[in-house]
């Protein structure tokens, strides 16, 4: 029986969808059978970051409203093996999806893959309580600012009474020199105020906007930090014990000297 | 109408229709598709068909033994026999006015829009956007743009006035003479009757900004420009 996880934020553009595709990819790189779910009725752009755009047939909807099998809508992704795609429907709302259909949806995606991954849409109605019925984990995301963090505490507050416990928390687009300087909130800060368990960090990395744009999710790229970062939440996912990236490690005599010479990134 | 008359077999783009008058008795339907089948059923020998009937709701013992029937009279293979639930009130109601009595079994074509060189048409003024569905049983002419992510469903053309990027789907209920034609066609996915196509991955040359048709040949959407090249 697979794993589903829903990932969420509350509030929007703190990088949801890029940490499906990139969590997904990464799951699929290592040889696991994963299917992405774009709950975002209405406002899909999963299948944008993935490249999947011009290959849907069928979608979410369609499935739950019962007009095409599973099978048919699901898409195959363009370059990995066992990586696959449930697209949201575009022409529709939140409304057209009932929890009790989601909960089913999310049973019979169990039955066939390791890795069942929700992008949740923002927010903390309907689409999000369609998104979290049927996870049994949760991720959930933010960024260093007042605002990001205290809607991911509202969102964990929801979560856990939703009977989700233990949810997991992604610190996204954090920036080591802002944070050097007391600009942005740490790590430590933020895990101060919501006090639950990291699953991992990610460096702000100008190359995910690349990604995005082309379709590509950023995993892919060896020497992108954040691919990185991403790839190593996927071992974690996967059970793996991987210690955190060293944002801070570059600091002092051979960071300067690295960026003095042009070869900064690592 | 006379006894012989309380079913009519309909031909369609993947099988048979039986359509059963509904109060009529069972043994006499049963009749009747027999006497039907023996005068014109050899045609479908060795044939793979799906037949759907409509009208009388049958038990399942009574369809299996008119599916029976018909495998051993037509000597084709019935691949599925159940009621067809894809409920299509225009061809239930006349199916009986035009039955020919002299002929047991009317090939009819499935009923689709036709209306492609004259016929009902819609004239929608603006861009569709992202989420929104245009349909319309009939042409469709947009004076505006479609966007990625807009939807635009017609019976039979469509015709964009401006730029073509969204998902388009022309002779949706099946009409393969359909067309789709753009100043601009860059969509996301066009789809002609029941086929599907993409643009292909290698992104980046999009091609010069000239009025293009999309048309079914052979099974495969073909696109052209359809000005004099200059």
């Amino acid at each position: 029986m697979g794993e589903v996880i829903v990932i969420t934020s509350g509030k929007g553009g703190v990088g949801k969808t890029t940490t499906t595709a990139n969590v997904g990819t990464a799951l699929a790189l290592n040889n696991k059978k994963v299917v992405l779910v774009d709950a975002d009725i209405g406002l899909r752009n999963l299948d944008l970051v993935m490249g999947l755009e011009n290959r849907i047939v069928f979608d979410l909807v369609d499935v739950v409203e019962g007009r095409c099998k599973l099978r048919n809508a699901l898409v195959k992704d363009k370059r990995y093996e066992g990586l696959f795609l449930l697209p949201a429907a575009q022409t529709r709302d939140k409304s057209s999806v009932k929890p009790e259909q989601m909960l089913k949806l999310c049973e019979e995606l169990r039955k066939e893959f390791d890795y069942s991954i929700i992008d949740c849409p923002a927010g903390i109605e309907q689409g999000f309580n369609n998104a979290v019925v049927g996870a049994d984990k949760a991720i959930v995301i933010t960024t260093p600012e007042v605002s990001a963090v205290r809607d991911a505490d509202r969102v964990i507050g929801l979560l856990e009474s939703k009977e989700l416990r233990d949810p997991r928390l992604l610190i996204n687009r954090i920036k080591t020199d802002m944070v050097r300087r007391g600009e942005m909130m740490s790590i430590e800060d933020v895990k101060d105020i919501l006090a639950v368990n990291l699953i991992g960090i990610v460096p702000d990395d100008e190359k995910i906007v690349v990604s995005t744009n082309r379709g590509e999710p950023a995993v892919t790229d060896q020497k992108s930090l954040a691919g990185q970062a991403y790839r190593n939440i996927a071992q974690r996912i996967d059970g793996e014990e991987v210690p955190l990236l060293n944002l801070e490690d570059d600091e002092g005599f051979m960071f300067r000297l690295k960026r003095f010479l042009g070869i900064k990134s690592t | 109408m006379d006894e012989n008359n309380s079913i009519v077999f309909k031909a369609t783009n993947n099988g048979l229709i039986l359509l059963m008058k509904e109060d009529e008795d069972f043994e006499k339907i049963y009749d009747q598709v027999e006497k039907k089948l023996a005068s014109a059923g050899r045609f479908f020998k060795g044939a793979s068909l799906v037949v759907k009937y409509r009208g009388k709701t049958l038990s399942p013992d009574e369809a299996e033994r008119i599916s029976q029937l018909m495998s051993d009279i037509t000597e084709a293979e019935i691949l599925a026999f159940d009621e067809d639930t894809n409920h299509d009130p225009n061809v239930l109601e006349n199916s009986f006015d035009i039955e020919e009595n002299d002929q047991p079994v009317s090939y009819i074509k499935e009923y689709y829009f036709k209306g492609i060189e004259e016929g009902v048409t819609k004239f929608y003024r603006g861009t569709v956007r992202s989420g929104q569905l245009l349909n319309f049983n009939g042409n469709v002419v947009i004076l505006g743009d479609v966007n990625p992510g807009a939807e635009v469903q017609a019976t039979g053309n469509i015709i964009v006035m401006g730029t073509l990027r969204g998902t388009v789907h022309a002779g949706m209920d099946g009409n393969r003479e359909a067309i789709v034609a753009a100043l601009n066609l860059q969509p996301v996915q066009l789809r002609i009757a029941s086929i599907i196509t993409r643009p292909p991955d290698d992104t980046g040359v999009k091609g010069p900004m000239v009025p293009e048709i999309a048309y079914v040949k052979d099974d495969m959407i073909y696109i052209e420009r359809f000005l004099p090249q200059r």
